[in-house]
């Protein structure tokens, strides 16, 4: 775990002639971590996350961003709002400008950038949302899960070290906010922060490093999701409910099953539990191979002559860029989300799959198989397919 | 009226997908104002007639926006035109009566020769600067038209002001027909002074509404690092030979028309 990058310390605020909406808060979020603010409505979550980049102050305690106390004056509140993106729950009282390159290329221009850098900046961001060519469409003709990635783009143009995100999925259908989950996912395997609040327990459980649970102003708990989520009373207490995944494992255990320690976070997590519990003495299956592709470094006639002599294998794609290069080639996706622990099950039934990726990705499939080795046993085969 | 008709946004988004979108904004804009000025210039009814089949030749088939859209739009202008027309044709006089009417010794109708030239004319050049304008409107989103005012060096506070209010237009047009359906589901309309009352309580919660999307818009800018730049103006599409080419030939050939009819009339 890295540095710590934001810290509250006691943190008090009330709104004006209003309650008061923070109690007294105290917390900090590590460099590369993904922590999620959980809590019911009017719990204080927004509130709490528009004071880390300056829009509300304390009226007392102390907020520090990289270890320094957040000054107010002008100057270090826009130093502070660039190294802090904040993307609002609403993408259309966030997208100002009105063409898609306009508004992603506001910050940047406002840092006072020349025209060659903010373009270059426009051009990542886009990039890394997976709007290329969206450049002079104007927002309004953009479809709500369109508009968060405008809304993220023009946050990421900036180039800020902690993400801050005020309901990232609400108003998205399924689809649309696995594709935001995964997202904030490959923007963590860039190197950024990231830091949610949301309502969703079933979305944050899998997701977050860890979890702050927060109601009527003040933190109930503040630890890892399977141990913040498994207090029923404090879930209760916070409105919340209890994820599937772990209610299911409660109920099993209460039960007399004898399942591993761990909590399982993911369906693949459960189906291991249940597969070891099932499977005691058995002679250990064949497992199906993992095959990675870097699509930035294979060439078409590469991965479509591969894939003709792979028939029938299953196809999954992480990262936007790779979705790109999949829907550009006509290939239909099997997995779009949760790919790895997709085709870790499938290999845990002996099929083999198909992985489409960039870059860093790579290492983080080989990264994920191993960890699972560790913890079953299971030794699934990961290859890169050969770079043409 | 079962739904608010929203030209506005109708027409943008007709821009935002013509068929000649990807055409460099100054050369339509130059083809349109050419157009109304050529319309303004000539003697004769037959140039403008000329330019308004052209361009609205040009909507057909270049553009490719279909025929009742473009048939819709043409209804209003020209119901207004053909008002004032028909009160030219009666007021205006000279040359040879074909009909008189004097039902005070102090005010006299009449329709002649002159009167109906003069009629048909007027109504030509309203087609004229009509289809120029609708031309525009069609083929040039408001987008494209910001990069040309700035290069056209319109004040950085009139065009900032614009754009702002450009992408205002659309959210507060969301909210309007949200709370004007929420008001009909409910029956809201029915009778008249129900519909007085409905209607300033939709004029109330639109003002609220954009009082609230207006301190929204500060929020939002502050939190982008907001120094009084508005972003600048993406790239526009560069000056093709084809089109550059069909703009000057349309050109010359309506000059020429203005040149070649003069004065001829219609009678």
């Amino acid at each position: 775990m890295g540095e710590i990058i934001l810290e509250a310390r006691d943190v008090r605020y009330r709104y004006p002639h209003g309650m008061e909406a923070i109690r007294g808060i105290s917390f900090h979020v590590r460099r590369g971590e993904k922590v999620a603010l959980v809590g019911p409505n009017g719990a204080g979550k927004s509130t709490l996350l528009l004071m880390f980049n300056g829009m509300l102050r304390p009226d007392s305690g102390v907020l520090l961003f990289d270890r320094q106390p957040i000054r107010y004056d002008g100057k270090s509140l826009r130093e502070l709002r660039r190294r802090v993106g904040f993307v609002f729950q609403n993408p259309d009282r966030q997208i100002i400008a009105p063409t898609v390159y306009q508004d992603v290329a506001f910050g940047p221009t406002n840092l006072g950038l020349p025209d060659g850098q903010v373009r270059a900046a426009v051009d990542a961001a886009l990039r890394n949302v997976g709007l290329t060519g969206f450049e002079r469409r104007p927002p309004h003709q953009l479809s709500s899960g369109e508009k968060k990635r405008v809304a993220i783009a023009g946050v990421l143009a900036m180039d800020p070290d902690l993400l801050i995100l005020d309901e990232p999925t609400s108003n998205l259908d399924p689809a649309g906010s696995e594709d935001i989950m995964e997202l904030l996912e490959e923007l963590k395997a860039n190197g950024k922060t990231i830091f949610i609040s949301t309502h969703d327990v079933e979305l944050a459980y899998p997701w977050a490093d860890r979890v702050i649970l927060l109601r009527g102003g003040e933190i109930l708990q503040e630890d890892s999701p399977d141990v913040a989520f498994g207090n029923t009373d404090l879930v209760r207490k916070a409105r919340l409910s209890v994820p599937v995944l772990l209610d299911l494992h409660q109920e099993l255990e209460r039960r007399g099953l004898k399942l591993p320690e761990k909590r399982p976070r993911t369906v693949l997590d459960m189906v291991n539990a249940i597969e070891q519990v099932s499977r005691k003495g058995a002679s250990s299956p064949l497992y199906g191979t993992i095959h990675v592709c870097n699509v930035d470094e294979t060439g078409q006639e590469g991965l479509s002559g591969w894939l003709s002599r792979h028939d029938g294998i299953s196809l999954g794609a992480m990262g936007t860029r790779a979705k790109q290069r999949a829907s550009d080639e006509g290939l239909t996706l099997d997995f779009s989300y949760g790919v790895i622990d997709k085709c870790i099950l499938k290999a845990l039934n002996g099929r083999s799959s198909l992985i489409l990726t960039v870059g860093g990705m790579v290492q983080q499939v080989e990264r994920r198989v191993t960890a699972f080795q560790e913890e079953s046993g299971a030794e699934i085969p990961v290859r890169e397919v050969e770079r043409t | 009226m079962d739904v608010l008709p929203m030209y506005e946004e109708l027409l943008e988004d007709i821009a935002q997908k013509n068929g000649l979108r990807e055409v460099n904004p100054h050369l339509k804009l130059a083809g349109a104002l050419g157009a109304i000025f050529l319309c303004l210039l000539s003697q004769s009814y037959i140039a403008p007639l000329a330019i308004a089949l052209l361009l609205s030749g040009g909507i057909l088939l270049l553009a490719r926006v279909d025929l009742r859209t473009v048939g819709e739009l043409y209804v209003a202008p020209f119901s207004f035109a053909l008002m004032s027309v028909s009160v030219i044709i009666l007021l205006a006089g000279g040359g040879q009566p074909f009909w008189s009417w004097s039902p005070f010794p102090w005010l006299a109708f009449s329709i002649t020769r002159g009167s109906i030239n003069e009629g048909i004319f007027v109504l030509c050049r309203v087609a004229g600067g009509m289809s120029a304008l609708i031309f525009l409107a069609l083929t040039t989103p408001m987008t494209d038209l910001f990069i040309v005012m700035r290069r056209c060096r319109v004040p950085e506070e009139v065009l900032d002001l614009a754009m702002m209010i450009y992408r205002t237009i659309f959210m507060i047009m969301d909210q309007l027909v949200q709370a004007y359906q929420a008001q009909r589901m409910r029956l809201g309309y029915t009778s008249f002074r129900e519909s007085v009352r409905s209607f300033s309580m939709l004029c109330g919660s639109v003002f609220i509404a954009s009082w609230i999307a207006g301190e929204d818009l500060i929020r939002a800018m502050d939190a982008r690092c907001y120094s009084g730049k508005f972003a600048m103006l993406g790239e526009i599409q560069p000056v093709e030979a084809k089109p550059l080419l069909a703009v000057i030939g349309f050109l010359l050939v309506s000059a020429v028309i203005v040149v070649l009819t003069g004065r001829i009339t219609a009678i």
